[in-house]
């Protein structure tokens, strides 16, 4: 058990026992704590690379390492609260720990969370990408 | 600022709700006005849509239920959609029967209402109507939402066999290209062309050939819409499909995307906003037709190669 394991285990927990409509709820919770984008990324947002393409909704991820501890800074449209709530947990997650242990992030979350379910299989593969490419570019990234 | 201050000055923004004349069916387009005058009528069900369904729960018109395009309408299993029964308890459930008008609202220009519209269709329910404008003509409207879980009593629903006159499959959208008869592809233009065969980051998703099908014109779905969500005028639309692309409202015609989402939108415009008489939503679309096997295909801006 690692930082990153012990804290989305916590978040996992809170997620497995809701109902359906209670897990979108304290998905909500946590699209509403993720912070602003930093003033110095919004210049940056023009970079197509930083874009998932996900719909048409704009999402802005950049996994980025410095002395060797992760951060995730992302901003999410409000009109993909879902997207939203799912990036921040994982902000959560590995924000301030060390870059191989965001390496441990359980693909298989969604399914613990039981969000899989309640989010469809397209949806569910959407966020699926979206954690694997935030753990390949975190695995990849020259600290900066 | 009141309502009705907002309401004024938004005027010259935005569609004018209150005068859909020219549209072919009128009926079938409602207003918020609408929507807000009938929120506790027990002969209207009002229904969300959403691509994000957390949108719902996050805040939904007082008294309407959420119908989910991926949870709710779709075969877990088969890639189909639900079968007579499920969608037979679907209703039952939602507290829809027969003689229930249903409106379909949600976001993204209702899109995904349109696409749930298409499937009340496919099993026969008689009367159905969108909102025109959906989530974000209800927002610029300056009206409540809710989020209280809604729930109604039971209700009895008999659904009729899938109706085929406005479901295309593979087969027949074939013999159609073969005809030379009218079809639309609705997807952005670099995927008509086949320079973006997949969602970057989302290869699962993708069709093996990029392209569009000989013969499709493109008419990328967003066009029939305004900034406010609201569909475009019948003028409007008219010039875009009949002056423009010379199609005729009586030739059959048959509209795609990739998975069949963005075409019903389109499907609904030209039937029931242009009274074009026979269109079908081809919802295996390019994720069928780009993985198939010697079915023809063209790439690049031209809707088909020149002769020879």
């Amino acid at each position: 058990m690692n930082g990153v394991n012990e804290r989305l285990g916590a978040i996992i927990g809170e997620f497995a026992d809701l109902d359906g409509r209670e897990k979108l709820e304290l998905l909500l919770d946590y699209a509403a704590g993720l912070p602003p984008l930093p003033p110095e990324y919004q210049t940056r947002k023009t970079a197509e690379d930083r874009r998932v393409h996900e719909c048409q909704t704009p999402v802005f991820l950049w996994p980025e390492v410095t002395d060797g501890t992760s951060r995730l800074t992302a901003e999410v449209a409000p009109e993909a609260p879902t997207v939203k709530g799912f990036v921040a947990i994982l902000a959560d997650a590995v924000n301030g720990r060390p870059v191989a242990e965001a390496a441990t992030l359980p693909d298989d979350m969604l399914e613990r969370m039981g969000l899989a379910d309640v989010l469809g299989i397209l949806r569910s593969r959407g966020l699926r990408a979206i954690l694997a490419r935030i753990k390949r570019e975190l695995a990849g990234t020259t600290p900066a | 600022m009141d309502y009705h201050s907002q309401l004024f000055l938004k005027s010259h923004a935005v569609k004018e709700h209150w005068a859909m004349p020219d549209y072919a069916h009128p009926d079938v387009l409602v207003s918020t006005a609408w929507v807000a005058d009938h929120l506790t009528d027990p002969q209207v069900r009002i229904v969300e849509s959403d691509e994000d369904r957390a949108l719902y729960t996050q805040g939904h018109i007082p008294g309407a239920v959420e119908i989910d395009w991926q949870v709710d309408l779709q075969n877990q299993v088969v890639r189909d959609y639900i079968d007579r029964a499920a969608f037979e308890k679907l209703c039952a459930e939602r507290g829809i029967s027969n003689d229930t008008t249903v409106v379909f609202y949600g976001d993204k220009n209702n899109w995904w209402a349109c696409y749930a519209f298409w499937v009340f269709k496919l099993y026969g329910h008689k009367d159905c109507r969108v909102m025109d404008g959906g989530r974000k003509r209800w927002e610029l409207d300056g009206r409540a939402w809710s989020n209280d879980r809604v729930t109604y009593p039971h209700a009895h629903y008999k659904a009729t066999e899938q109706d085929n006159s406005i479901r295309a499959l593979r087969d027949e959208v074939l013999k159609h290209q073969r005809a030379g008869k009218q079809l639309l592809d609705v997807r952005s233009p670099e995927e008509y062309r086949g320079e973006r065969m997949h969602m970057p980051d989302y290869p699962n998703e993708g069709a093996i050939r990029g392209g569009h099908i000989p013969g499709a014109n493109n008419v990328p779905w967003p066009m029939n819409c305004n900034e406010d969500g609201t569909f475009k005028s019948a003028k409007e639309l008219e010039k875009l499909y009949i002056r423009e692309l010379k199609m005729k409202r009586r030739s059959p015609t048959i509209a795609y995307c990739r998975i069949g989402e963005r075409s019903s939108l389109t499907w609904f415009v030209l039937t029931y906003l242009l009274g074009f008489g026979n269109v079908k939503n081809y919802d295996g679309s390019w994720l069928e037709w780009g993985n198939c096997v010697g079915v023809p295909i063209v790439k690049g801006a031209a809707p088909s190669h020149p002769t020879a």
